[in-house]
Order: structure tokens, then sequence, then C-alpha cells
């Protein structure tokens, strides 16, 4: 057997990719100005595959169910939480969360859940999108 | 080819530590002769990190994810042991079905993680439809680790005295489903790397490491497997659910008859692996106990436990890339533990290189360096950070710096 | 280099005690349990006097030929302690033994005689204690700093917990900018 990759290698050209064309099927020559599109509804975004249920995304906060135990600040390995002493609340920077959902495990009351949104990515680590409070 | 006089002049080569041969930094300086290697010298230590520093100053549960970012394809062998570390410490009871369940986890991690392997060690050689096929079961593989665990490589699954997720009665089609998608196309696999005539050509009798070698240089996991030494964690001790589950050892002779101990017989080493996890995780699925998942669900309430801990125990596991062992010492006064040593298994797998590298040919050093699977942000762990500004630079800086740079190669 | 007949934890601790007699501090056997069929096996927990360490070393290569894991490093204050990681047994069904030889070595004079040449795969773990834990190894055949870099300050050793440790190395770790 000197070439057994070729049958595949033939059936490849005819078959459909196996990724998923996320964000759009071609590269975007810029991918601000397509995202600036989008929003127009000048171009379409092919949508990314569905999460699995129990994905670990970005955290959702019940800030009336908290009552500022700081568990969570105390387990929490990447030391993303921070305290609010004045209101008794917490806030969440998300660049520096490592998703594991700890914080969840810990928390007496349940205000904490992993939301499926994972589209994160941001060049300001303080922009209104990173912190939940 | 006959070997004739040799030259007077040896050449030195430097290989590394960034090199498009190598994916992870790791430094060779080689004494060539022609064309033949006949002295390595290896350097570590480019991506220290000061890991086992830092976890003084946290606890087991926050170590527990710092020990996941050891490595990337091993985030769950590293967490695993740790915890097995804290439970001989602690003398904590693990409950039954938790046992069952972390098999089933680090199983799939050895499937991805040999698969990956597979496709990188066709990469190396130039057969990068391999490389492609590979991966494509890979992502399978990590697809359905995100399904059971929720994230595709930091999983976040293990919790000392037990495991975070449990597997449902729902859940039950899609792991088979997947798992006979992993057979049939094992079998595929097989027939390419056992079988093609390019992959013999270039691998069989590259890079030796006989089984006298691999026991005085203390190898671990299929590096020292493939030479012949039966050693393997999961047969040798009873941990997880190892001791119930029927398991033997693998080595190449299995399939061939004989061991040669070179970079033919870590594939095949690395491959009846995979079909050995296949197995061990359908074992587990029948086999699994109905019960509790974690020994103590409060987390305030065990670290209250630990921080009575005073003692120090170990924890191995076999990770895909061999022995992974860490010790843990508390000191019964804090819940951080006083020490925390590490032992990835690459670290045994540095000196082998040396025997086996020494005489091949200069084309052979990818190959040979990635038989055994090294994976460098295991072994260097420990860095100082010196925080000096100069190396600080702000996003605005860097991206004046990027364009500059592109304005210069467009003159 | 060959293996020998199997051992039990016992017998191990028996033979060591009656070659070292009073030399040997402390020895344990601990056993835990794990899945359903609550099979066991045994670690050795073996504290020694730094006098004999290389013969009890001799010994064991001597009673079968070991697998080194690691050597693990504590600093306790007036003293270095070393682990070495040793497995004996290895290649039969669940009956390898853990076994974990401490010494301890005193600040003052922190140094001990290498074991490259039992068993060579110890070099990397020996400098690698050479370095973090400032022990002075004798007769280890290559003494090149292997994991931290060539600049790093001579007299400073990441693992220890008293002036010589790194603490004054570091500053602003947590520190986020705002």
């Amino acid at each position: 057997m000197r070439f057994s990759m070729l049958p595949s290698v033939f059936v490849q050209m005819f078959k459909k990719p196996w990724t998923n064309k996320f964000p759009a099927k071609y590269a975007p020559s810029n991918t601000t100005q397509f995202l600036a599109d989008v929003g127009e509804g000048k171009a379409e975004i092919v949508p990314p595959i569905q999460t699995p249920k129990g994905f670990r995304g970005k955290i959702k906060y019940d800030k009336e169910k908290c009552t500022g135990c700081q568990l969570c600040i105390k387990y929490c390995p990447c030391e993303a939480i921070e305290f609010k002493p004045k209101e008794k609340k917490i806030k969440i920077f998300l660049a520096r969360c490592c998703f594991c959902s700890q914080c969840n495990d810990v928390c007496p009351t349940n205000c904490l859940t992993m939301g499926d949104e994972f589209l994160l990515a941001d060049a300001d680590p303080y922009s209104k999108d990173l912190i939940v409070e | 080819m006959k070997q004739t006089a040799t030259t007077k002049t040896s050449y030195h080569i430097p290989v590394g530590p960034i090199h498009p041969a190598l994916k992870e930094p790791v430094y060779f300086e080689f004494e060539i002769d022609g064309e033949r290697i006949i002295d390595v010298n290896v350097k570590l230590g480019h991506i220290h990190r000061g890991v086992e520093w830092a976890s003084r100053k946290r606890n087991p549960i926050q170590v527990l994810y710092l020990a996941e970012r050891i490595c990337g394809i091993c985030s769950y062998c590293h967490p695993a042991a740790f915890s097995l570390a804290v439970e001989a410490a602690a003398d904590i009871q693990v409950p039954e079905r938790a046992e069952y369940l972390r098999v089933i986890q680090g199983e799939l991690e050895r499937i991805c993680s040999h698969i990956l392997w597979a496709g990188v060690a066709a990469h190396e050689i130039g057969f990068d439809t391999v490389l492609y096929f590979t991966w494509q079961i890979r992502e399978k593989a990590l697809d359905l680790t995100e399904y059971l665990t929720g994230n595709r490589i930091t999983k976040g699954i293990m919790t000392i005295g037990g495991i975070r997720r449990d597997i449902t009665k729902d859940m039950l089609p899609r792991i088979k489903r997947d798992l006979q998608f992993f057979k049939d196309n094992f079998e595929k696999l097989r027939h390419i790397f056992l079988d093609d005539k390019t992959i013999k050509m270039r691998s069989q009798g590259a890079g030796i490491l006989t089984k006298k070698d691999a026991l005085k240089l203390c190898a671990v996991g299929p590096t020292t497997r493939a030479s012949g030494v039966k050693k393997d964690v999961r047969v040798d001790t009873s941990y997880f659910a190892y001791g119930d589950l029927d398991i033997d050892y693998i080595t190449p002779d299995v399939l061939t008859g004989n061991i040669n101990g070179d970079v033919y017989d870590r594939i095949i080493q690395r491959l009846l692996e995979v079909k050995q996890s296949i197995d061990l995780v359908e074992q587990c699925i029948d086999e699994m106990p109905a019960g509790e998942i974690v020994s103590e669900p409060k987390i305030p309430k065990l670290m209250n436990q630990l921080k009575k801990v005073n003692g120090e125990g170990v924890g191995r596991h076999e990770a895909p890339r061999g022995e992974v062992i860490h010790y843990v010492k508390f000191n019964g006064q804090t819940e951080n533990p006083y020490t925390w040593k590490v032992r990835a298994p690459t670290y045994n797998n540095i000196l082998p290189w040396i025997p086996m590298l020494k005489g091949e040919q200069i084309a052979d050093i990818p190959i040979v360096a990635a038989s055994t699977d090294p994976c460098m942000s295991c072994t260097n762990r420990v860095a100082i950070v010196n925080n000096n500004s100069k190396y600080e630079l702000t996003k605005e800086q860097l991206h004046k710096m990027s364009v500059e740079k592109t304005r210069r190669f467009m003159k | 280099m060959t293996k020998d007949k199997k051992l039990t934890p016992e017998a191990i601790v028996k033979s060591f005690k009656d070659k070292f007699k009073t030399k040997i501090k402390d020895a344990k056997i601990k056993k835990r349990p794990a899945g359903i069929k609550k099979n066991q096996t045994a670690n050795i927990w073996m504290k020694i006097d730094k006098s004999v360490f290389k013969d009890a070393i001799k010994h064991l290569c001597d009673l079968q030929f070991p697998h080194l894991a690691v050597t693990s490093g504590n600093d306790l204050g007036k003293n270095i302690e070393l682990i070495y990681h040793f497995t004996v047994n290895y290649g039969t069904r669940m009956e390898e033994i853990n076994f974990n030889i401490s010494v301890e070595l005193p600040k003052s004079n922190p140094e001990i005689e290498t074991i490259c040449d039992l068993i060579p795969g110890a070099l990397i773990t020996e400098r690698e204690k050479m370095e973090m834990l400032g022990v002075k190894i004798k007769g280890i055949p290559d003494d090149k700093r292997c994991f931290l870099p060539d600049d790093f300050p001579q007299g400073v050793y990441p693992w220890r917990r008293d002036e010589t440790g790194v603490e004054k190395l570091y500053k602003n770790l947590h520190e986020v900018k705002k």
C-alpha cells in the first residue's frame, strides 16, 4: 500500500467542509468593516454552532439574590471578582475570568449562573461587555 | 549507507528555542559530523512560570485550576494527580461513582491527546493529509468533551473528593455513538499508520531507545512501553476505578511480535492505547454504579477539613504522555499547600532524547523529538516574574510597532 | 538491572531496618483503597539519616532496580528535606509500591551525594534541586543550570522560605491596572 490516503484526498475535494465557516464563508479583508456592515444589515453573518447544554459562557449575576457573603471571592481561582462594600454586592471582571464556574458551585444562594454567550473578545479589558455587576 | 572516515571538524547546530520543526520552546545544541549527530545538549526553561511558588498563596480549590493550566492538552491529569495527592494527605474517600467518572474523563483525554499526537507525527514526517484526517477525529473527541464537561480544553471537571459533573442516562446514546465513530475511524487510522509504506520508511529504525536505556534514564509512559518496559500506573496501582477494570499492559510486540524501541514502535504503541482507551470507557459506562459524585459538596466545609491536615501525600496518574506525580504537603496551619511539587511526564522523557538522537540524521530530528510527545509547558513550570517595565508594552505601542514593521517590509 | 522477585512492602521495610538499624528514623506503610473492589496499593514513607543515604539507595538498587519518579523538596526552617519518590515492582498488576525516601539536610551545610552513578535518570531532578533549593550535590556530572535562566541572580533559591527566597524579586504581581 503506497498511497493509502489518495482516495480520501479525492473524496475530500467534493465533500462539504467539516468546519463551520464562521463569521463568513470567505474571511473578510477587514473584520471591523465586516462587523459594521453586519450591524447595518448589509452583510450576513454565518452563525456559530449552537453551544451544548451546560456550556460555561459569560456569567449571569442575579443581584437581588446576592447576600454579599464573599465566598465566591475567596474561591475564585483568578481573582476576577471584586467586592463593593457599600452595596454589599460583587463586580466580576470577565477579562480575568477563567470560566470555571467554581463561584456558581460555592454560592449559597445560587445567584450566579453560567450563560451561553462566548463571543467576548475585546481590546479593552474594562469595556462594558466584560464587567458583570 | 556506509560511514567512511570522519571529518576532522564537527559542527555545532543550535535548534530552538523557536524553530519551525519544534512546536514548543526547547533548545538543542547538536554536534554534527556531516549529516550525522554525534552529541546532543538540551537546554530547558524557556517557559518557566513559577506555578509551584504561586500555589503557596492559593487554597487547594484555586490550585486545581492553576494545575489545569500547566498544560492545555493534559488539562485533566494535573488536577487529577493533585486531587489524588490531597485526598491521600487528608484521607478523603471518594464515592465509587466518581471514581468511574474520573476514569471516563481520563481516557477521553488520552484519546484526544494520542490522536493529536498522531497528527503531529504525520505532519513532522511531511504527511499532512493524515494530519487533517486525524484532527478531524480529534474534533469529534473534543465535541464529546465539551458535551460532558462544558468546555473543549480546560475542562474544569475535577474537584477534591469527587468530580463536578455527572453523566446522566440521556447522555449515554451520544457517548456510545461517538465511541462507535472513534472505533470505525480507528481502523482506518490503523491501516494508514501500520500498512502505509511512507510512514514505515520514515520511522522504522529511527530514534532507537533500548530497554536498558529506558530503565536507566527513568523514561515514562508510551516512550518507555514502546521500548518494552512494562510500566503503566493504571495497571501497576489501584487508583480511581482502574483496580476494578480489565486492563493489561500494552507493548508494541502485541501487534508486531518484537520490540525495537524506534519511532515506529512508539506510533504503534499510541495507536494501541487509543483502542484500549475506547475499550475502558465502554467498560466504565457498563459497570458504573449509582450514587454520589462528590464526597463533600460544601466547599467551605472541605476547606476547614483541609486546614487541620498536617501531612503529605503523593498522587500519581497515568497521563497520555506518561506518569504524572504530584507531591503535596500541608502544615496544619493554613489550607494552602505548604509544598506542591509537580512532575510532568516530559520531565523524565528529556534524557532519553540523547540516546535516541545520537547517530541520527539531521532530517530525523523533528520526528524523533516529537516521538516522545514532548510537552514543554508541563516541564518548565517555575519562573520568577521580575517585573521590569521595559517588557511592558501598551496596546497602542504594540500596534504602532506592528504598523511600523509592516511599513518597513512594504518598502 | 534484571527484575528480581516481587517485593512486599513489609519485606522492603524489614530489609532496610536490618541493614541500617537506627539510621532509619521512621517507616510507615500506607494503603488506600479505591474503586468498588477496594483494591489497595502500598505507599512506603521512610525517613533516613543523611549519613547512610547513598548506601540506602545502593541497597534499594540491589533489591530491585527502582524507577525514580522525581525528587521533591521542602524548606522546613532549619533543615531542607529532600524526598526521593521511587517506584518498585512495576510491571506487576496492582503490586507496585511507591517508595518515598526522605532525608533531611541542615541548612548550614546542605550537601548530599549524587545518585546519578546508580540511576542516570536522576540528573535533571538533581540539577533542579541545586538551583531551586540551593542543595550542593557532590559529584554530579553536570552542574549547569537547568530551568532557571543564566542571568538569574546567584544565591537566590526560589523554593526557600527564608531570606534567600524570591520574595524580594517580585512586585505588584496581583495589581490590576485600572
